[in-house]
């Protein structure tokens, strides 16, 4: 036989389908952020380990001016030493007839007939150079994709200053370049920037390296102590010009990679956390009321003589059947947006194989958890309710009569209309569950804000990187340091309106057992188109003399004013200096190290020398500029603003927008839940006492304006809480990102304020309309009828 | 003014003209072989000022009578005017105005507003009303005056049942209806709240109607009609109509 209360779960979730379904969602909503934070860390993580392991990624880097094959059998012998590969490297341009701009490239010496023994090529498209032929080449997928180059079509390069022709045979992954980028860049510049592979003999060949290298890619064996190998290349190295044989942890690929799955791996847990958790209060605020909504119910059955148990499991099937309809959306959703996510991620990190992955696990711990979440949830608050005595519980719940109620009588004297005396009476009169309504749906508001935050964020530091930052048009670096006469030069190219010179320097600044490897910056005090700014967009100023570093670098280092840091320089002779470090910056862009330029020229024992420098340009002009540009033999790379900001809006912007936007309607679907059913369940303790109202002659608005009135009431102080506990929430979750490169400023528009309230507000708007058709609909009759 | 005073004058007066008319009203529930007469075509005059006593075993369609003539219910078919009022297929909102302006109900479960209090329970309806008396005369009518500051949950059943009936007339409304009034409440409390719907009756002049399973009460009425299976059964007049405190149970 069917068990009677199983018949009444059945009835119960098909009467109550709409709240069901929202608080599948809270819950689906909770557990998608999970499924999709978690899966998409262990994509990552799992993309780049394959591809490390199968390309077989080296363990240490090491680079020099130019050494005899011959000691490659020197550098086995050391301890530790596991595979050793020695290449020729050097930077390129290269030349396309589709763009006046300069594009930089770094081009790589391989084996003619096989994969190099480390960082090997997973080819894409094509295949290997064909060992007869010196004009093939090999490049990375991510620029042919960008330029739209195919096996076979040409590519002019210019190495050494001669141009020359080289035959595209494939394309190509590198574990090297799963982000394609100069240096400096945060950014894959995938459109200016390739990397081109070619036959051992060509490049030795362009650049008098036959029979020599100038690069080297390094495996340790088992159990090598790597700084003990580092060491001892660096000895090897050093009269070959080596300049510091490093960790594949400095290679910026390698330090973006590994700083955004440390980020991702910190978000993937805080964030599920946080979103999960909320659904999960929510969840009890939810259930706990529309479980109380059904004391009376509870009531009667006890004194039929049912016992706590079997009641208890009646609700526990209940919310079981909404657990797992929430689990089942939320894993879906998750999935599906993992997916989303991932696909916005390729563009970013250039692996040969980014799937999203729904793993068996997070799906039983999704599942494990929802359930666990909505029981706890239930057993609660069947808890609160069955524990009271039977003829207690069948009483229709009175609020208390407490003083403060009473004292509420008075307004009614003064006129105040009768409703909004009964709304108050009601949020007075029971007030916890007025308070958990209250925070459940201001914590609705902190998710959709996380979402719109990102937007304003990215806005923000587009603004100050750019506008308040570096302030030029066009970024050029140079081969080698230049004399005064060669800003000269270009300051008097027509259309460039202003020239500012830099001196950048590439070094390690080790302080006791610490070290970092970053660029000293040489700026002039009067520098207009790069300004350092602290966190409140103040100027920062640069020092006359001594180092000053950003907080963070310094923090990094054990560092404090006045300290002695030594600094190797990783350039030409390697000159190693101790400076003084005089000034800690707040500079918002997270890791500088910067000089006057002066005092490093100064240091440098060079007089006015630069290396870099930032234009002002004429933007009407600027296509002469570049022509003009490009024919400098001097200049090495360059970079302009306009098209970085493009790059950056297809792909970080993308990237983040698609999350932002994922999180935002998480928020949504969470502030639909707890609005909708807070206002469905107090109509539905009410309905009695409102149909009662309508047959007294109260038309549908005035009866619906004292059930909404609570609502809003509600909102009133649960938006401004939320919105405070928004920026609090962004703050904690901004606080733990662990990026080197970028200060994420927590910056919140009044707009995206407007916006978050505004959801939540639209949600309960929605929820009111509901609950007002539902008004509207009340059966009168029905209700004198059931009442007792 | 006390309750249970000689109210016999003014009910003999009642009866001039009719104000419900009431022509070949039906309710049927479902459709079809299992459908259920509720009411089967009843015809009804009911005149200013009567007050009209409702009798018939459970089921026989007292309440689903009472319900379309309070503008609560809509009969199958048939009509039903109060005046010049067409009840029968009018909008909602034609038949909120109707019961704001014109009726008050008393219900066996009171249906009192928990959370204000008896003062504020009037209050209530005197806000929307157009003329209404104050509410605490209406309160002191029923014998109410010392407790206004009460909520609900701190009275008796038969306190809360004068309550609602004190809602009822604050408006001064034309009909008052009444289903089971008495029926949670004992004898003596009965008496009181059938003592203060007859006081209204006969002060006011208001017509009344009462349902009730207790023919005892009938005893107070000009008129009395008996249902039976949706019908009118029966119809009995009292030329001597007893006061409410000689109502024997
Ligand atoms: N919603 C409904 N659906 C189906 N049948 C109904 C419905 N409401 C009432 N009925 C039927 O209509 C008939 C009349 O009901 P009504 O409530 O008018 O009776 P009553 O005379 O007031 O009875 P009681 O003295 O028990 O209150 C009953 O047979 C009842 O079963
Ligand atoms: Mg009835």
């Amino acid at each position: 036989m069917v068990n009677v209360l199983d018949i009444k779960v059945l009835r119960d979730l098909w009467a109550m389908r709409t709240q069901v379904l929202s608080i599948a969602l809270l819950i689906a909503a909770g557990l998608a952020v999970l499924v999709m934070s978690v899966s998409n860390y262990l994509a990552l993580v799992g993309a780049m380990d394959a591809h490390y392991r199968t390309e077989r990624f080296g363990d240490v880097f090491a680079s020099l001016k130019r050494a005899p094959n011959s000691l490659v059998e020197r550098i086995r012998e050391i301890d530790g030493i596991g595979v050793v590969e020695a290449r020729v490297t050097q930077m390129v341009r290269v030349i396309r007839a589709d763009t006046e701009l300069p594009i930089s490239g770094r081009i790589i010496s391989v084996p003619p007939s096989s994969q190099p023994a480390l960082n090997r090529l997973h080819l894409v498209e094509g295949r290997w150079i064909d060992p007869a032929r010196r004009d093939e080449i090999i490049i990375n997928a991510a620029f042919a994709h960008a330029r739209m180059i195919r096996p076979g079509d040409a590519i002019e390069v210019i190495l050494n200053g001669r141009l020359q022709v080289f035959r595209v045979a494939g394309t190509a992954l590198s574990p090297e370049f799963v982000f394609a980028t100069r240096s400096a860049l945060p950014l894959p510049d995938d459109r200016n920037f390739v990397v081109l592979w070619a036959s051992e003999d060509a490049v030795a060949g362009a650049f008098d390296m036959q029979g020599a290298f100038n690069d080297l890619v390094i495996t340790l064996g088992p159990g090598a102590a790597k700084a003990a190998v580092i060491e001892e290349l660096d000895r090897l190295l050093i009269p070959y010009g080596g300049i510091g044989a490093h960790d594949r942890r400095e290679l910026p690929s390698n330090r973006l990679l590994e700083d955004e799955l440390a980020e991702q791996e910190t978000l993937s847990i805080v964030m599920p956390t946080v979103f999960f958790g909320i659904a999960a209060f929510l969840l009890h605020v939810v259930l706990g009321r529309l479980i109380e909504a059904q004391r009376e119910q509870i009531a009667s059955l006890k004194a039929l003589g049912l016992s706590n148990l079997p009641i208890a499991l009646h609700y526990f099937k209940f919310v079981t059947v909404i657990a797992l309809i929430g689990a089942g959306i939320g894993l879906a959703l998750g999935a599906w947006f993992a997916v989303l996510v991932i696909d916005s991620y390729r563009a970013f990190f250039r692996f040969p194989a980014l799937e999203a992955h729904l793993a068996p696990w997070i799906v039983a711990l999704a599942v494990l958890a929802s359930l666990l979440v909505a029981n706890a949830a239930a057993a609660t608050a069947v808890y609160r309710v069955a524990r009271l005595p039977p003829a207690e519980g069948m009483r229709p719940q009175v609020p208390a009569v407490t003083p403060l109620a009473q004292h509420i009588g008075v307004m009614s004297e003064r006129g105040i209309p009768m409703s909004y005396l009964m709304a108050l009476r009601t949020i007075v009169g029971r007030p916890v569950r007025t308070l958990l309504t209250i925070s459940g749906i201001a914590l609705a508001v902190p998710l959709v804000l996380f979402g719109l935050f990102w937007f304003d964020a990215i806005a923000h530091m587009i603004d100050v990187a750019f506008g308040r930052i570096e302030r030029g048009d066009a970024f050029v670096t140079f081969v080698t340091p230049v004399p005064a006469r060669a800003l000269h030069e270009l300051r008097s190219v027509p259309g460039v309106l202003l020239v500012e010179g830099q001196r950048i320097v590439p070094a390690r600044l080790v302080a006791g057992h610490r070290s970092y490897r970053t660029s000293l910056v040489g700026l002039s005090s009067q520098s207009e188109l790069k300004v350092l700014r602290d966190a409140a967009l103040a100027s920062v100023a640069v020092p006359d003399d001594g180092l000053m570093l950003s907080r963070p670098l310094a923090e990094h280092l054990g560092l404090q004013i006045g300290d002695i840091i030594t600094v190797e320089v990783q350039e030409a002779k390697r000159p190693v200096f101790h400076l003084c470090l005089v000034k800690i910056s707040d500079d918002i862009l997270g890791v500088s190290a910067t000089m006057d330029i002066a005092a490093l020229n100064r240091m440098m024992r060079e007089d006015d020398a630069f290396n870099a420098a930032s234009l002002k340009l004429d933007e009407s002009q600027s296509r002469i500029v570049w022509q003009r540009i490009q024919a400098m033999p001097k200049i090495e790379a360059s970079s302009v603003k306009a098209l970085w900001l493009a790059l950056f809006d297809e792909t970080i912007a993308g990237m983040i927008i698609v999350g932002a936007l994922v999180l935002a309607g998480f928020g949504l679907l969470i502030a639909i839940g707890v609005v909708y059913n807070s206002a469905r369940v107090a109509l539905q303790e009410r309905a009695w006492e409102l149909a009662s109202l309508r047959i007294l002659g109260f038309t549908r608005r005035e009866v619906a304006t004292i059930l909404l009135s609570e609502l809003v009431f509600e909102l009133i102080v649960a938006i401004p809480i939320g919105l405070t506990a928004g920026y609090a929430l962004i703050k904690f979750i901004v606080s733990l990102r662990v990026r080197e490169s970028f200060q994420v400023p927590v910056v919140i528009e009044p707009r995206s304020y407007a916006m978050a309230a505004l959801v939540v507000i639209a949600a309960a708007a929605a929820s009111a309309f509901v609950v007002r058709r539902r008004i509207d609909n009340l059966d009168l009759v029905a209700v004198l009828k059931t009442r007792d | 003014m006390t309750l249970g005073e000689d109210t016999s004058q003014p009910r003999a007066l009642a009866g001039d003209h009719p104000v419900f008319i009431a022509r070949g009203l039906s309710k049927v529930y479902g459709s079809g072989d299992a459908c259920v007469y509720a009411l089967r075509d009843v015809d009804l005059e009911i005149r200013q000022g009567e007050f009209l006593v409702l009798l018939g075993p459970s089921g026989s369609g007292k309440s689903t009578l009472l319900n379309i003539l309070g503008g609560l219910d809509a009969p199958t078919s048939g009509s039903a005017t109060w005046r010049d009022h067409e009840l029968t297929g009018a909008s909602d909102a034609d038949l909120t105005a109707y019961r704001r302006e014109h009726v008050g109900f008393v219900f066996q479960f009171y249906n009192l507003i928990p959370n204000l209090t008896v003062r504020e329970n009037v209050r209530l309806v005197a806000q929307i009303a157009s003329d209404p008396m104050c509410p605490e005369e209406a309160l002191e009518l029923v014998g109410l005056s010392h407790r206004l500051d009460y909520f609900p949950s701190q009275l008796s059943g038969g306190e809360q049942q004068r309550v609602a009936v004190a809602r009822a007339i604050v408006k001064r409304p034309d009909i008052l209806l009444c289903d089971e009034p008495t029926g949670a409440l004992d004898a003596d409390t009965g008496r009181l709240v059938l003592g203060a719907i007859s006081k209204v009756n006969a002060e006011l002049g208001t017509t009344t109607v009462v349902i009730t399973h207790n023919s005892a009460i009938a005893g107070m009425a000009n008129r009395i009609l008996r249902l039976s299976g949706g019908r009118i059964a029966r119809e009995e007049l009292n030329r001597t109509p007893l006061r409410a405190e000689d109502v024997t149970w």
